[in-house]
This record gives structure tokens, C-alpha cells and sequence, in this order.
């Protein structure tokens, strides 16, 4: 199970010694299996609202609920995928991605069977004995994923974990990300600032407002998948997207 | 490329070889003060062909591997928890950077006062002359981690000493190194520094050996094998350790 709720969720920083409310009551519900992209403009906190939602990060008010249970701490059914991958350079590709798997102290012969799944599945193989500055970019944001999925989380948090990739290594992780969702039913939680990325993963888009952000408006993005990003059908959500996103209005 | 380099350094040093024999042939000093290299080559060989220079080396170099031993255990250790409880780096940090001023040579009197003449007294001066470099270079490589990669642990269930020895070490390793690598010059001087005041067997009583028997090709031959080891450790040990990490932790 994956239903995530966010009830009223706040965060002050401390900005030139002045407490500055950065979330100003963010409330969202993502069901059991849903994949919901979440968009606003720079500086917004969506990235801080996911850390939250994570563990690792405290608001300073409001609460995380997992299938109706309070959450305060980071755990291994919520694993998040960063936007530089955080990989370990120290580790083989085959070991950053049995690294959960390891702390939990599962035996080796196991791991390296779960792991052989997921190396698969993101088309890692053939590397599992590189290091990750052997890897492209692109490459790198594979394994960071497939080091998420062998933990079997309930839910993913994907902190804009396409942003530095090229369009054409995008493209096709866009569609691959939507295959795993099916395939892996997964609750997925993505952050973007890329209105078209959002528009093609998410099932419902979240639309922050400027700090204090709050959820603006939540757009269904109600169309057969795989989509890509190319599609023109897709306009029309991406057009909605981005005047509620224009319609902020100064704070 | 590398051949012609090579190439260099061995010119550089016949160089210095045949400079260092025209300025003996031209006897300005006499030979008890300035030697010919050949004397300094020939004590060389009488060193190594009674045993004694193999069994000095051999001595400074296992006091100089136990006392590095207990800098870099105590070093890290210490820098780890620097890094990681502010308190710590509060109280012990700064007198950490008060003892790494001190010379290790300064230690000789309390370790023989502790000690007495014994392996030991020459060890422990080895090691507390080393130990705050590299407690220095491990709180700063903790404290450079990339914060991500300690979320990315946690998250995914390490904690505590897990997470000192699957992420802290590991990527804080490339300091590390640079901590050990400044850990060792600093425990060569050290062991070096202590056995000439201890005059207790090692390169550094030989040294001084030479000193007694006013014999200066003695003195130069050992200060030549002081240097030789100095640059075989750094070149193959350290630089090697180094250029390894460095490309696997993708910072070259």
C-alpha cells in the first residue's frame, strides 16, 4: 500500500536572520499506486515538500500520514531518487544498487538476485561492474532509480532527477519511467519544473503557488499511456498547467 | 612522454653527481668535511653488505608503521567525531589545531620521561607527530561530504556505525588520503627526529652514529637513505593510492 497524504504542511527558513515561510500549508493526498507530478515556479519549496515527505527534512507544522499512520522519520518505504543521483562513486553500479539491500542485511546470493531484476529492467547489465564515473548522466539517473526500486518502497520521490539530462536521453525515460510505474505499480511522487515532463508522467499534476506555497490547483492529465512528449493531445494539459502556474498573481 | 621525463630526472641527478665529485677533485675542503661521492657509495655498500643498513631501515620502518598505524586508527576516529558532534569540534577541535603546532621532535623529552629509551617512547612520538594531521584532513574530508550522498544512506535504512563505515570513510577518503599521505611525512620526521635523540638503533642513530665517529660519508650516505625511502613511499605508495582514488571517485 502507498496512500500518502500531506496535511497542512509548513517550513520556515531563516533567510538574512528573518523566519521565511517557504510552505504555507500544503495539503495533498496521492493514492495506492497513483503517479502524481508536482510543478511550480522556482524557489517554491516543492523540492523541501519532498524532502519532507521523505524524512528528512521536519515541518515546522502539519503531518505526513502513510495509509493513515503519522510519519517522522525517513524510512524504506518511502525511497527518493535525487536530481544528481547521489550514486557512490566507491561502489560498482551492482553494489550502489544492492546498498539498501546490504544494510539490511540481506544475504549476497539474494541480492544479487533482486538486483539482477532491476539492473535489468532499467538496461544497466552490461555495467554492473562500472563505476559511476564511467557513466553518462543518463546512465547515472538509471541506476539511481533501479537503486530505488530494489528497495521495494510503497512510494517514490523523484526530486527533478531528469533536469540535467538531454533531450533525447529524456525522452526516453520518460516512457521507460511510465512502463515501470505500470509495471511496478507504484505510488510516484515527481517534482519538475518541466511543464511538459509533468504533463506526460503525471496522472494528476500539483500545481504549487509562489511562497508560501500552497497546492494551487490539481490538473487530471486523463490520457493513454505511454505518452510522449511529442504528442499534441497533450497541449491542452500542458496549456492549463502552465496558466495556472502563470496566474500566481504577486504575494 | 613518460621515457623522456624518466629520462630527465636520471640527467638531473648525474648532474648533480658529477658537479658534486669536480667540486671534492677540486679540494677546496678537506675530505673528513666535504666526501667524494664515491666514499658516500661506499659506505653505502659496506651497509648493506654487513646488514646494518637493511637492519636500520628495517627498525625505522616498524616503528614508523606502528606509530602511523595508531595516527591514522586515532586520527580518524577523532576526526569523524569532529566532524560529526559539534561539541567535539568545540573543545577537542581546537586543542587538536594547538598540538599540530607543536614538532614532533618537542615530544622526545616527555616520551623518554614516560618511556625511558624504549621502542615505545620512539613509537609514541611517531604517532602523536602524525596523528592531528590526519585528524585535520579526516574532520574537513567528513565535513566536504556531499550531503546528499549521507540522506541517500539514511533513506535507505543506515544508520549509526553503518553509516560511518558504508558512507562517512568512503567518501570522505580522497582527505583521507591527503591526511595519511601528510601523516606519514609527519612520522618520518618524527621517527627519524626521535632516534637521533634517543640514539636507539634505526637510520636515525645511525645518522647520528656517523655524527660521533666524525665520519660525514657515513652521515650523508644515511641522510641519502632517509631521502631515498622518503621519495619511494610518497611515489609509490601515496601517489599511487592517490591517482587510484582520485579517477574512482570521479575528481580526476
Amino acid at each position: 500500500m502507498g496512500k500518502l497524504e500531506a496535511k497542512n504542511i509548513e517550513k520556515f527558513f531563516q533567510h538574512d536572520g528573518k523566519p521565511l515561510k517557504a510552505l504555507g500549508g500544503v495539503n495533498l493526498t496521492v493514492n495506492d499506486g497513483e503517479f502524481v507530478c508536482i510543478v511550480g515556479p522556482s524557489g517554491c519549496g516543492k523540492s523541501t515538500f519532498l524532502r519532507i515527505l521523505a524524512g528528512l527534512e521536519k515541518p515546522d507544522g502539519g503531518e505526513i500520514m502513510l495509509d493513515g499512520k503519522k510519519l517522522d522519520d525517513t524510512g524504506p518505504e518511502r525511497i527518493m531518487v535525487f536530481q544528481e543521483g547521489a550514486l557512490f562513486p566507491w561502489l560498482t553500479v551492482r553494489n550502489n544498487v544492492e546498498y539498501g539491500l546490504k544494510i539490511s542485511g540481506i544475504p549476497e546470493k539474494e541480492r544479487n538476485e533482486i538486483s539482477n531484476r532491476y539492473l535489468d529492467m532499467m538496461q544497466l547489465t552490461q555495467f554492473a561492474n562500472s563505476y559511476t564515473y564511467q557513466l553518462s548522466t543518463g546512465m547515472k539517473q538509471r541506476v539511481a532509480i533501479a537503486r530505488a526500486l530494489v528497495m521495494d518502497p510503497d512510494v517514490l520521490l523523484m526530486d527533478e532527477p531528469f533536469a540535467a539530462l538531454d533531450s533525447q536521453t529524456r525522452d526516453l525515460l520518460l516512457v521507460e519511467m511510465q512502463l515501470i510505474w505500470q509495471k511496478t505499480q507504484k505510488t510516484i511522487i515527481f517534482v519538475t519544473h518541466n511543464v511538459p515532463e509533468a504533463a506526460v508522467l503525471g496522472s494528476r499534476v500539483a500545481v504549487f503557488s509562489a511562497r508560501p506555497s500552497i497546492v494551487k490547483k490539481i490538473i487530471d492529465v486523463d490520457y493513454k499511456r505511454p505518452r510522449v512528449a511529442e504528442d499534441e493531445n497533450l497541449g491542452a494539459y500542458e496549456k492549463e498547467i502552465l496558466s495556472s502556474l502563470r496566474h500566481q498573481g504577486p504575494k | 612522454m613518460k621515457a623522456n621525463l624518466f629520462g630527465k630526472k636520471i640527467a638531473f641527478y648525474i648532474a648533480i653527481i658529477i658537479v658534486w665529485q669536480a667540486i671534492d677533485s677540486a679540494d677546496i675542503w678537506p675530505d673528513n668535511i666535504f666526501p667524494s661521492p664515491i666514499e658516500v657509495g661506499e659506505d653505502l655498500i659496506y651497509g648493506i653488505s654487513d646488514g646494518s643498513l637493511f637492519y636500520g631501515i628495517g627498525t625505522s620502518m616498524w616503528r614508523l608503521i606502528v606509530g602511523l598505524a595508531i595516527a591514522i586508527g586515532g586520527g580518524m576516529i577523532l576526526g569523524i567525531f569532529m566532524a560529526r558532534v559539534e561539541t567535539v569540534n568545540q573543545t577537542i577541535g581546537s586543542l587538536v589545531l594547538g598540538l599540530q603546532s607543536i614538532p614532533s621532535v618537542a615530544w622526545v623529552p616527555l616520551a623518554i620521561l614516560w618511556f625511558g629509551l624504549t621502542d615505545a617512547g620512539i613509537i609514541f612520538v611517531t604517532a602523536i607527530g602524525a596523528v592531528f594531521a590526519v585528524t585535520i584532513n579526516v574532520y574537513t574530508g567528513v565535513k566536504n561530504i556531499d550531503p546528499s550522498y549521507i540522506e541517500a544512506a539514511r533513506n535507505m535504512g543506515a544508520k549509526g556505525s553503518q553509516l560511518i563505515t558504508t558512507v562517512l570513510i568512503p567518501a570522505a577518503f580522497p582527505y583521507m588520503i591527503t591526511g595519511f599521505k601528510q601523516g606519514w611525512a609527519f612520522a618520518w620526521r618524527g621517527v627519524i627526529g626521535a632516534e637521533l635523540l634517543f640514539s636507539f638503533l634505526g637510520l636515525g642513530f645511525l645518522l647520528n652514529v656517523g655524527r660521533q665517529l666524525n665520519d660525514v660519508s657515513q652521515v650523508i650516505a644515511m641522510m641519502l637513505v632517509i631521502m631515498g625511502i622518503g621519495i619511494l613511499i610518497d611515489g609509490f605508495v601515496f601517489k599511487r593510492l592517490e591517482d587510484k582514488v582520485m579517477s574512482r571517485w570521479g575528481l580526476r
